[in-house]
């Protein structure tokens, strides 16, 4: 989520002051691109060579870490992610039902943003909630258990949102 | 049966997650002991003999791997935390990463002084938001109070803990893939041997251990050994596991018991059994990578030992399974978790993961055939080859619950998919 709109040349300037203490701290790229997703809502082009520059590393080998992990994403992402967990506890205590229910509501399919880019959809693997089972994520928000009128209250809230 | 509280003896008081609050509970009391009156080795030996063993679902003993350790003169030397809980079907160590932060952490001084460790990692899954917060707040205050530091406890040894949060890959609660990711780098597994006890972080010694096992540590320091041994059931166990109950279960939730109950009464006793009015079909015992059992196999304790109904205890995440839930359809998730899970890097894996979705998916669609039965198995055969302990496992819950609930399967490749498929 953005919630500066400064221009990019400003914030690739505060990405290069945010990285600073992180030259001391060996290893430390994925906390450099979580700040690079932090200030733009993904990781760019421009704060991968950034952060490649700074960091001293290839970016080849940046870009590399970018795309191992599902959580670092590499286009503008919508302004909240439900991440609703397809695994077998979930699953069995009714996940598929709110997934649809989300997919109804929202007009989206998994892995499809809203057009309005206020609400984007993933199925993924277990989130560690399964005692809230079935639970989801809005952000890192955790919901659940959740049924399927809730799920359709989140995506409602969420549309109607700034 | 009731449930013993060790691990979680401090879960649910008013602000739990408090340095306050866990000190006016004891707490770092015995890492001050520790770090002030004891030497290195008596608390490896301590660890020894209380025979706690690895709560991550490997069970090597934790003073073993410390003495490893501290035994490889390559320095420095390094401790770490698995905090990547992803596991399906398991968040006993998201509880105490939320509510009871400090505990680990008193065991992560300890073991780092035990080792001759000065640098700790401690990595936790990126999607455990609170967990993250929790623990970077747990750790300033452990700088500012002088616990953490250069003057650790006002011993004079030096411990500095570094906060490193995951960005959704299961791959990286693998010991040797979680210290790459660590490094900055993709978070593929490494060859093992070399074992993390000589070359772990930065190719260095380092003593790699759960949140839950550290969270064993103090406790063992201030009752004993012979305490702890006494909380296991039968001469094998010792200690308590915080089982985790999911799926078609009346009640969810943790379960700190004595490790070796039965099944049953971790289902029954605690968990209420299945709904009111259904049958229980199968449970798996720890987690996806665990083949499931069925009903008759009930007695089965939830230790090591249930490896002779050809499964695994892993992390203790009971997933229960009532009549209503088709075996194939279960199969197919935990096909599904690992097809996505797999990290690319070894053919076995990457390619065998999605063939067995492929099958599964196409028997509950109810175009199957009955070779499609041999097929699993063959694929599971090939997949055993794989380069670490995920594809190596992968296959294992399909495989396990097409002998287990073979009429099952069959009667699907005849007669294609039932209702609730």
């Amino acid at each position: 989520m953005i919630d500066s709109p400064a221009p990019a040349s400003d914030r690739l300037q505060t990405l290069r002051t945010r990285l600073a203490p992180l030259k001391e701290d060996p290893g430390s790229v994925m906390e450099a691109l979580y700040v690079a997703q932090e200030l733009f809502g993904y990781v760019s082009p421009e704060s991968i060579e950034v952060i490649a520059d700074e960091l001293g590393y290839p970016e080849a080998h940046v870009f590399g870490v970018v795309t191992f992990y599902t959580m670092f994403y590499t286009e503008p992402q919508a302004q909240h992610i439900v991440r609703v967990c397809r695994d077998l506890s979930c699953h069995i205590a009714g996940a598929p039902g709110i997934a649809a229910a989300i997919e109804a509501r929202a007009g989206i399919r998994n892995g499809q943003s809203t057009a309005d880019g206020k609400l984007k959809l993933e199925l993924v693997s277990c989130l560690g909630q399964c005692d809230r089972q079935p639970a989801l994520l809005v952000g890192l928000d955790v919901h659940g258990p959740v049924d399927e009128a809730g799920a359709v209250r989140l995506v409602d809230q969420i549309l109607a949102g700034e | 049966m009731e449930e013993i509280r060790v691990v979680n003896r401090n879960l649910g008081k008013p602000d739990s997650h408090t340095l306050a609050s866990f000190q006016a509970s004891g707490g770092y009391v015995q890492a001050r002991r520790a770090l002030n009156e004891m030497e290195p080795e008596a608390i490896i030996a301590l660890m020894e003999e209380s025979e706690l063993k690895g709560r991550g679902g490997a069970f090597f003993p934790t003073g073993m791997k410390w003495k490893f350790v501290r035994a490889d003169p390559n320095l420095p030397r390094y401790v770490v935390a698995n905090g990547d809980e992803s596991e399906p079907g398991t968040y006993c160590n998201r509880a105490i990463l939320e509510e009871d932060p400090h505990n680990f952490i008193e065991g992560m001084i300890i073991a780092a002084y035990a080792v001759g460790a000065h640098t700790g990692y401690i990595y936790i899954r990126g999607e455990f938001g609170l967990a993250i917060e929790r623990v970077r707040a747990a750790l300033d205050e452990c700088f500012a109070a002088g616990i953490l530091g250069d003057d650790a406890l006002g011993s004079g040894y030096p411990v500095n803990l570094i906060l490193r949060r995951g960005a959704g890959a299961y791959i990286c609660g693998e010991e040797t893939a979680l210290f790459n990711s660590l490094e900055g780098k993709r978070g593929n597994p490494r060859f093992k041997p070399p074992f993390p006890t000589n070359s772990g972080v930065w190719s260095k010694p380092t003593a790699i251990n759960n949140i839950e096992t550290f969270c064993n540590i103090a406790p063992i320091l201030e009752n004993g050994a012979q305490w702890f041994k006494d909380l296991g059931i039968g001469d094998e166990n010792a200690g308590t596991k915080v089982y985790c109950l999911s799926g078609t279960i009346q009640r969810t939730g943790l379960f700190e018991l004595p490790l070796g109950v039965t099944a049953r009464e971790l289902i029954y006793d605690f968990g209420g059994g299945p709904p009111e009015g259904r049958k229980l079909k199968g449970f798996k015992p720890g987690g996806a990578s665990a083949g499931v059992l069925t009903a008759d196999e009930l007695d089965a304790k939830m230790d090591a030992s249930i490896s002779q109904y050809d499964t695994i205890l892993g992390t203790g995440g009971c997933i229960v399974m009532d009549e209503t839930v088709s075996m194939v359809d279960a199969a197919l998730r935990d096909a599904l978790f690992f097809e996505e899970e797999s990290c690319g890097f070894c053919i076995p894996c990457r390619e065998g993961t999605p063939n067995l979705v492929q099958i599964l998916e196409k028997m509950l669609e109810g175009e199957g055939e009955p070779a499609d039965l041999e097929l699993l198995e063959e694929i599971g055969e090939s997949m055993a080859s794989s380069f670490c302990g995920l594809g190596q496992f992968a296959y294992r819950p399909v495989v396990g619950a097409l002998r287990k609930f073979r009429g099952e399967f069959e009667e699907m490749v005849r007669a294609g998919a039932p209702e609730h498929g």
